[in-house]
């Protein structure tokens, strides 16, 4: 059915973005940083693409600077928390502030106009693509990487018990940077998405709280990858939805707010009591 | 104290820098941002609107912070106690004598509602109360927006707001002709008083306790439960009866977009603030200056007003690393056992 | 005391250290100086203790001599590796053991991880070290003592010239210590050094050749195991005679705490279905290796776990759950842990006095707190219990542990309590303040107070104890009135050895 397939392409249009930021959110928590600034990577990741497109033309530098930016953003937090032992929620919090207003302050500088970019070079049809099954690529590979690797032995552990890992003659702040660089960078190709795939411009507020219901979506997925993914792709139908009971009686705003009353839901343990990372959100203070 | 002005410091060269990148002269953008906001009686007054309007909600996260919980969220609670005050105010045409004290109560419930929300999550199911927050600051926006323009729409109203509050009902003026209210002493107030009560009652005491040590707390016969659900509920009143002071004395009617984003940088504010009302008091002022000087900052001198919330940010990522809510960390601290 | 040349007599072939520690010094961040001026060398084939009481420095050197911290001055020569098995193990729990064994030295398949080598590496270390262990547990499901074993052998593969043990023995029930040692005679006689840190001195004269004694950082004496005995170490390591406990008096016992059937807590942790009563007047002590439902008891009785079974405090049955209820009727504890469970750290020692009885009326005027009763309170406890601090407004986190431990005990004793649960009280303080924290506990009983103690040395239990009770996997497996107190019994009850029909009692 026609329809029907619409539906599904629609998911994973929606789910895309969604997914490259839980995929973030799981690397970055597995490794024991809470990474509430899933939102504003994914922002500085869909503001820096079209920036860059817009200035040299080409829209896949802009890709390559969103994923840059994102990871840019992504060592800001790792340093804050690991070297300067900044609390990691209020980091966050302040990462997605900052990224906000300096996207905002970028449109002014770069467009000359608030709220909205000019429509730049997009990626294309062919772009969308790749970027989407790529989501589900690094879904495996994450996976892979997470439980077959000596990487992935050593991000888990850090997670669970950083002495551990001290003892063991790594330093578990070193592998909670590389994970926040690899999250940020993931983070940064799903705003990528949002602004060069799925649309050709960048307008204030588009991430629209993507980053936190990627939290969610975390949560729901137990913090492993594939579970990630299959709850990201759950709120992008959810989203898909959206539309196609647009022209019924539900009010769109409650459409769109079901996947964050499903993450409140998750919290009453209506998921599972699932446990995080040990060590997860707590800072690693070496002496 | 010499580490806040070194942060301080480094975050005007970082606002400088941004300045100059959007082609405007620094010296410029700094003297516009402060003449906008103290230049002059109109602008001062303008200035200490700001400083109410994040008062409260900072008062609010301080005291969520120091029972040990993250609320992240006083900026839904906000809006919702906006919301309330709102919506019965555009209905309710009876005097000033009655109507204040009633939309300002219904303010501070309709954050409290919200709040507890978080705080029940967090008290039964064991649930982080800051994907709760989280979650609940964009189901807040959405709820408003839903309920002003449909099912709570009030006749005479265009757009996403309510109606306009008859005159009655607004707030009286410290100063003629500006928007500085009485909020402003009810603010002071606030913050004097929760001073008193962290410092004297038995209730700051447990609250602190179970923020600064809860297992401690536990074993000394504190419910952590209780007083978590509690602290969220009364965080959530102070930040929606912030709302109802925007609603009732700025705006004289209810619009989804009455909050800049005060339920954020009023993190900002409550760390520079070092967690005390007495402190946070002059934390308000100082990003109230930020606040009112951005818009002729941008007007003068051709800054876009983003800077500021972008340096609000960095601030807040260069603060956090105070000594913070003790109880929720581990002691990473060397034992000497 | 300076070490002037690094070279063995033994056999009459000159012999260099395998490790050799040169004027270490570690100075902390807050001032502390932990480690002063240490010299310390450890031979191929030697058993070395190091001794000393709680915040010698011991742990501390020990890390620096593993390089796990770095000195503020001095120098550490090591001929090899250095392997170090900490106190509290430092183990991944929710991953397996063979994870934990190759942590950070992971053999690989290309990009992946060598599954199968791994599993391979822990079974040879196993065989070769006699440490039998099943390379695919997940290290959360195992018991403390095989646990241990994870921990050794994750530092046996990096194939150590010196092993470094900090307290190995203190969660270990009698048979696995004697285990222990074997293996480490064995790897002495392969030619590994071995250093153990432990404060257990018979251990120390049973199995080691020399002993270094450290105090406030320093090295106070270099002994010769065969030339010396327990109580001249010991009398090293305080550095004078040791103090003497206050007197236990002869006085009538009343009925107060009576427990029937309580069972509570999880899996291998929990306590099951015990029962026993503490009168008014006597002390209680519970032996048992650490983690045979020690914790769950003493939560269970301080009302912050659910539990089954009946707790009475005076003919009374107490709630469950509520430990508001337990301190208005007079049940206080002192915790196991006292920087999480008992103390506000970031608080003045007035504050921390109220903690507990801030609802009562004597701390509470109306809604607030009564600052000064408060203050009096504090200066009282710190005055009877020789609290060394510079005021009552001191945060308690710029105390010593003693002293902390010390202000956690005056409160505990400061309203006439009925009923004390004491657990661990000399955990990690300074042997004068553990006898002066003992003394007053002999004292609370002398005054009629119930006292249940809870603690993993066994020393303790039974200097201090009217009654012995043996803990094992979560049961009491035998009574032991003052009188009839037999060690060897006792150890072998500790270790599972009696699990008999009938839990053993022995009267006077």
């Amino acid at each position: 059915m026609s329809a029907f397939q619409d539906f599904v392409v629609l998911s994973l249009v929606k789910a895309a973005p969604l997914i490259y930021a839980a995929l973030a959110g799981v690397i970055c928590e597995r490794a024991g940083i809470l990474n509430i600034a899933l939102e504003g990577q994914l922002t500085v990741g869909a503001f820096a693409a079209v920036a860059v497109s817009f200035a040299t033309g080409n829209p896949v530098v802009g890709l390559l600077a969103g994923v840059a930016a994102g990871a840019l953003v992504g060592l800001l937090l790792g340093v804050a928390a690991t070297r300067f032992g900044v609390d990691q929620i209020v980091a966050g919090t302040g990462i997605n502030l900052l990224a906000l207003g300096g996207a905002a302050f970028g449109l002014t500088v770069v467009f000359g106009q608030p709220g909205a970019s000019a429509e730049v070079p997009a990626l294309g049809v062919t772009g969308e693509r790749i970027i989407v099954i790529g989501a589900f690529v690094a879904a495996v590979l994450l996976h892979l990487g997470l439980y077959r690797t000596p990487w992935g032995l050593r991000t888990r552990a850090s997670g669970e018990n950083p002495r551990a890992v001290h003892s063991a003659g790594i330093d578990p702040r070193n592998v909670r940077l590389v994970a926040t660089l690899l999250g940020g960078a993931l983070a940064g190709l799903g705003g990528v998405y949002l602004s060069l795939a799925e649309l050709d411009l960048y307008s204030d507020g588009m991430t629209a709280g993507r980053g936190f219901i990627a939290l969610a979506a975390v949560i729901f997925g137990r913090w492993t990858p594939l579970g990630a993914t299959g709850a990201a792709l759950g709120f992008g139908a959810l989203a898909a939805l959206q539309f196609v009971l647009q022209r019924s009686g539900v009010p769109s705003e409650f459409m769109q707010a079901l996947p964050y009353l499903a993450a409140l839901a998750a919290l009453t343990g209506i998921a599972g009591r699932a446990r995080a990372p040990q060590a997860d959100g707590v800072p690693y203070a070496e002496v | 104290m010499i580490r806040g002005l070194w942060i301080g410091f480094g975050l005007a060269v970082v606002a400088a820098a941004a300045m100059l990148l959007a082609g405007a002269n620094p010296l410029l953008g700094f003297w516009a941002l402060f003449r906008g906001a103290l230049g002059g009686e109109r602008q001062i007054s303008e200035t200490l609107v700001q400083t109410t309007s994040l008062l409260f909600p900072s008062l609010a996260v301080a005291f969520a912070f120091r029972a040990g919980l993250f609320n992240i969220g006083a900026e839904g609670q906000l809006v919702i106690g906006g919301l309330a005050a709102g919506v019965i105010g555009a209905r309710l045409d009876t005097s000033g004598l009655i109507s204040i004290p009633i939309l300002l109560v219904a303010g501070a419930a309709g954050g409290a509602a919200w709040g507890s929300i978080a705080g029940i999550l967090r008290a039964r199911f064991g649930g982080n109360e800051v994907i709760a927050t989280l979650m609940l600051n964009i189901i807040a926006a959405l709820l408003a927006n839903y309920l002003v323009v449909g099912p709570l729409h009030s006749p005479g109203a265009a757009g996403a707001e309510t109606a306009e509050l008859p005159h009655s009902s607004w707030l009286p003026t410290l100063l003629p002709d500006t928007r500085l209210t009485v909020a402003l002493l009810i603010a002071l107030a606030l913050a004097f008083v929760l001073r008193w009560v962290f410092d004297r009652t038995v209730f700051g005491y447990e609250l602190r306790a179970a923020g600064d040590a809860p297992e401690a707390a536990r074993r000394a016969g504190i419910d952590l439960a209780k007083t978590a659900f509690v602290a969220m509920a009364l965080s959530g009143a102070m930040a929606g009866l912030g709302g109802a002071t925007i609603v009732t004395g700025v705006l004289h009617r209810f619009n989804v977009s009455l909050s800049p984003g005060y339920g954020f940088i009023a993190i900002a504010v409550a760390l520079v603030g070092d967690l005390d009302p007495l402190k946070i008091i002059i934390a308000s002022f100082a990003f109230g200056i930020l606040q009112s000087g951005a818009l002729t900052m941008q007007a003068l001198a051709h800054v876009p007003k983003d800077v500021v919330s972008f340096v609000e940010g960095l601030a807040i990522v260069a603060l956090a690393a105070r000594r913070f809510v003790a109880g929720r960390k581990q002691m990473t601290a060397v034992a000497q056992e | 005391m300076a070490i002037t040349s690094s070279t063995e007599r033994a056999g009459g072939e000159p012999v260099d250290a395998a490790l050799e520690l040169r004027g270490i010094d570690k100075v902390y961040p807050g001032g502390v100086h932990a480690v002063a001026g240490v010299d310390l060398d450890v031979f191929p084939g030697e058993i070395h203790a190091l001794c000393g009481e709680n915040g010698a420095g011991k742990t501390t050197l020990a890390s620096i001599a593993a390089g796990k911290l770095k000195a503020t001055a001095g120098t550490v020569v090591a001929r090899g590796n250095v392997g170090l098995v900490h106190q509290h193990f430092e183990l991944v729990d929710r991953l397996r053991v063979w994870e934990n064994v190759v942590l950070g030295r992971e053999p690989r398949r290309g990009a992946e991880l060598d599954r199968a080598a791994a599993r391979a590496e822990v079974e040879r270390l196993s065989r070769e070290y006699g440490l039998a262990v099943d390379p695919d547990a997940v290290v959360e499901t195992l018991p403390v003592g095989i646990a241990q074993r994870v921990e050794l052998l994750r530092e046996l593969a990096r194939d150590p010239a010196v092993l470094i043990l900090d307290e190995p023995t203190a969660v270990l029930a009698p048979a696995e210590i004697d285990a222990l040692f074997a293996t480490v005679r064995a790897l002495a006689q392969r030619g590994t050094a071995v250093l153990i840190i432990t404060h257990k001195l018979q251990e120390v004269v049973a199995h080691t050749s020399r002993i270094t004694v450290m105090r406030a950082g320093k090295v106070v004496a270099r002994l010769e195991t065969g030339r010396t005995n327990v109580d001249d170490i010991a009398r090293a390591m305080v550095g004078g005679e040791l103090p003497e406990l206050a007197a236990r008096l002869e006085i009538a016992q009343h009925q107060a705490l009576a427990v029937h059937g309580l069972s509570a807590g999880e899996s291998s942790l929990a306590v099951r279905d015990a029962s026993f009563e503490v009168r008014g007047g006597e002390i209680v002590g519970v032996a048992g290796v650490e983690g045979n439902g020690q914790s769950a008891l003493a939560d269970a009785l301080a009302g912050v776990i659910p539990y089954r079974g009946t707790i009475e405090l005076g003919g009374v049955v107490l709630p469950a759950g509520d430990p508001a209820q337990r301190i208005a009727c007079g049940i206080r504890t002192i915790p196991q842990d006292r920087r999480r469970e008992a103390l506000v750290l970031p608080w003045s020692i007035v504050e921390n006095a109220a903690l507990g009885d801030q609802r009562s009326p004597s701390l509470r005027r109306g809604a607030t707190v009564d600052r000064k009763a408060a203050r009096e309170l504090a200066k009282r406890i710190v005055e009877r219990f020789d609290v060394r601090t510079p005021s009552v407004d001191t945060s308690v986190s710029e105390l010593s542990g003693g002293n902390q431990q010390k202000v956690v005990v005056g409160r505990a004793l400061a309203h006439d309590p009925k009923f004390l649960l004491v657990y661990q009280p000399t955990r990690g303080i300074d042997v004068g303040a553990a006898a002066l924290v003992q003394s007053r506990l002999i004292e609370a009983r002398n005054a009629g107070v119930a006292v249940l103690l809870i603690s993993f040395e066994l020393d303790e239990v039974l200097a201090l104890s009217d009654r012995v009770i043996v803990m094992y996997r979560g049961s009491i497996v035998g009574t032991f009135e003052r009188g009839s107190i037999d060690r060897a019994r006792i150890g072998s009850l500790m270790a599972g050895a009696g699990l008999q029909a009938e839990p053993v009692v022995e009267s006077a």
